[in-house]
């Protein structure tokens, strides 16, 4: 027990001296995230408001197959991906291994399917007479596409930190793509898993707290969007 | 004059059950028509066609002339306003909701202020334009929805039982509305309701529907049973009919073809009854009277005549009608 108070009054310590390493990694992370957040938001936000007003052959095997890569396990898209990426795979010559672009491509085809979800679900949960409403008023496809995003933004910018929220935590693709190079693709998840199997207890406890810290704001930020309307 | 719409052929199926069935019909341009039909009549299903948001199985519809085979070019949507029967407005105040109809018709938005302002007045709203939607009250909700879908300019408003869920006064401020709107040149406005007398009370003409069929039958007192060498049997009181049309099972009475009176009239008539006033009701420019002799009638009377008969409610009555004031389908 005093094992643990210990490393966490030293894991606090290393927290409140503001350690320029510790920052390093929480930046390296929070970026990694962000940049595969934006990428998958990008794609996912678009294709999920498509799904949602568009009736056409196939959908229920997208939806399916959707639900299946929301249940993919984190380490098997990291296989995939090191497969591609590695120096005698079909793109290993793009040299993309061990760099913070393969890990923001794992973590953003790992969220695109949870964004794209949970904007079908945002866009479907909306009011029924949305759509036919702006039809009859004179909208396009893309004034639709436009006037129904507008409508459902705080559910949709929902899905997107849920998205981040996956993103920041993950930590197979991570450690699979990323190798966890120091200052460079170094993220507080493979950190922890590595740096606390070498003995450095302190250091990975720091990471956690700060990751719990992010994962409270996530949730605070996603329970303010979703608060009762006056 | 020129034709808003053309209907060929139309039939739409629903869960394998044809809910509208047009051979041909035409609604011309310039008139203030009242489709009338009880519930389930297909009343709602033809303002989706005629608004172009649901497609026959079968048939033609032609707008202005033109042949619409897929969907509505914007000139064409252009020229079709719609006021559902639960209008949605869009989070924001009256004025950006009639905003977003004029941008999503890529009106030049140097017009937007003249035309809200235009659209606010002609529905007695101005006092509402920056009162967010969810705000206002059922009347008011559907006033700014006629206002946004009349912004534009539309040659046809189409309006899905207007004042369905309204009190007197707000139905008084919505017909004066669409009798506004529809006063204006060569425009035509189509609305549902199932409230006859007041349908008939605004609109030039009356468009009946029953069971998915266009009748030209009115559809006041219908009564539905069998038909027996002229005599109609509703199952509570016979109906002498002119008509003896095989295989009839609906019948309906004009109710300005059936007279009052306090004594039984010694007439020609084949129909008279007995039986006391249950309702009475003022609408534009008449009397509303429902009368219980076993089914209900409803008869329209002239106010100087309900004056002259000094009724009340619960008074006895009698009520006399020719056998040729019955329509037979």
């Amino acid at each position: 027990m005093t094992y643990f108070i210990d490393s966490l009054i030293a894991a606090l310590a290393l927290i409140m001296s503001f350690d320029s390493h510790i920052y390093r990694i929480v930046a390296t992370s929070v970026s990694i995230s962000l940049i595969a957040s934006l990428i998958a938001a990008i794609l996912a936000v678009p294709a999920g408001v498509f799904m949602a007003l568009n009736r056409f052959h196939g959908k229920a095997f997208i939806q399916h197959l959707l639900n299946t890569l929301m249940a993919m396990p984190t380490v098997v898209i990291g296989l995939l991906l090191y497969g591609l990426f590695s120096r005698l795979g079909p793109l290993g010559h793009w040299g993309l291994l061990y760099t913070p672009i393969a890990v923001i491509i794992a973590e953003a085809i790992l969220i695109f399917p949870i964004m794209m979800n949970l904007t079908i679900t945002a866009v479907n949960s909306a009011d029924p007479r949305l759509k036919p409403t702006l039809i009859s008023l004179g909208a396009g496809h893309l004034s639709l596409a436009i006037n129904v995003i507008r409508v459902t933004r705080f559910a949709i910018l929902a899905a997107i930190i849920t998205g981040f929220g996956r993103a920041i935590g993950e930590v197979g693709a991570a450690m699979m793509l990323g190798g966890n190079i120091e200052g460079f693709t170094r993220t507080m998840t493979t950190a922890i898993a590595l740096e606390t199997s070498k003995g450095e207890f302190e250091l990975g406890l720091a990471l956690g707290l700060l990751l719990l810290i992010i994962a409270f704001v996530l949730n605070f930020l996603l329970s303010w969007l979703h608060r009762p309307k006056p | 004059m020129t034709n808003a719409y053309v209907l060929n052929d139309i039939k739409v199926i629903h869960q394998q059950r044809c809910v509208l069935d047009i051979p041909h019909f035409t609604i011309p341009s310039g008139k203030c028509i009242a489709l009338l039909g009880e519930n389930g009549a297909g009343k709602s299903t033809l303002m989706n066609l005629l608004a172009f948001t649901e497609r026959p199985r079968h048939g033609s519809i032609q707008l202005f002339d033109q042949k619409i085979a897929g969907k509505l070019n914007s000139s064409q949507r252009r020229r079709i306003g719609v006021v559902s029967q639960q209008p949605y407005l869009l989070a924001g105040s009256v004025t950006d909701n009639i905003r977003l109809a004029l941008k999503l018709q890529h009106i030049e938005s140097s017009q937007y202020p003249i035309l809200i302002e235009q659209a606010l007045e002609q529905l007695n709203l101005s006092q509402l334009k920056d009162q967010s939607a969810q705000s206002l009250s059922g009347g008011e909700l559907k006033r700014a929805a006629i206002a946004r879908a009349i912004a534009y300019d539309p040659d046809i408003l189409l309006l899905d039982e207007p004042f369905s869920h309204l009190d007197q006064r707000h139905i008084r401020q919505l017909e004066n509305a669409i009798q506004s709107f529809a006063k204006q040149t060569n425009k035509t406005v189509i609305f549902s309701t199932h409230d006859q007398p007041q349908g008939l009370a605004i609109a030039d003409e009356t468009l009946n529907l029953h069971a998915g069929k266009i009748t030209a039958a009115p559809l006041f007192n219908l009564f539905h049973g069998a038909l027996n060498q002229h005599n109609f049997n509703t199952g509570k009181l016979i109906i002498h009919a002119a008509s003896d049309l095989p295989n009839a099972r609906h019948i309906a009475i004009d109710p300005r073809e059936i007279i009052i009176s306090r004594q039984p009239l010694e007439s020609s008539m084949r129909n008279s009854f007995n039986g006391h006033v249950i309702l009475i009701a003022q609408e534009k420019n008449a009397i509303r009277l429902t009368i219980d002799c076993e089914e209900r009638f409803q008869v329209i009377i002239s106010p100087e005549s309900l004056t002259q008969l000094n009724l009340a409610l619960g008074d006895a009555v009698w009520l006399s009608f020719k056998s040729t004031a019955v329509t037979v389908f």
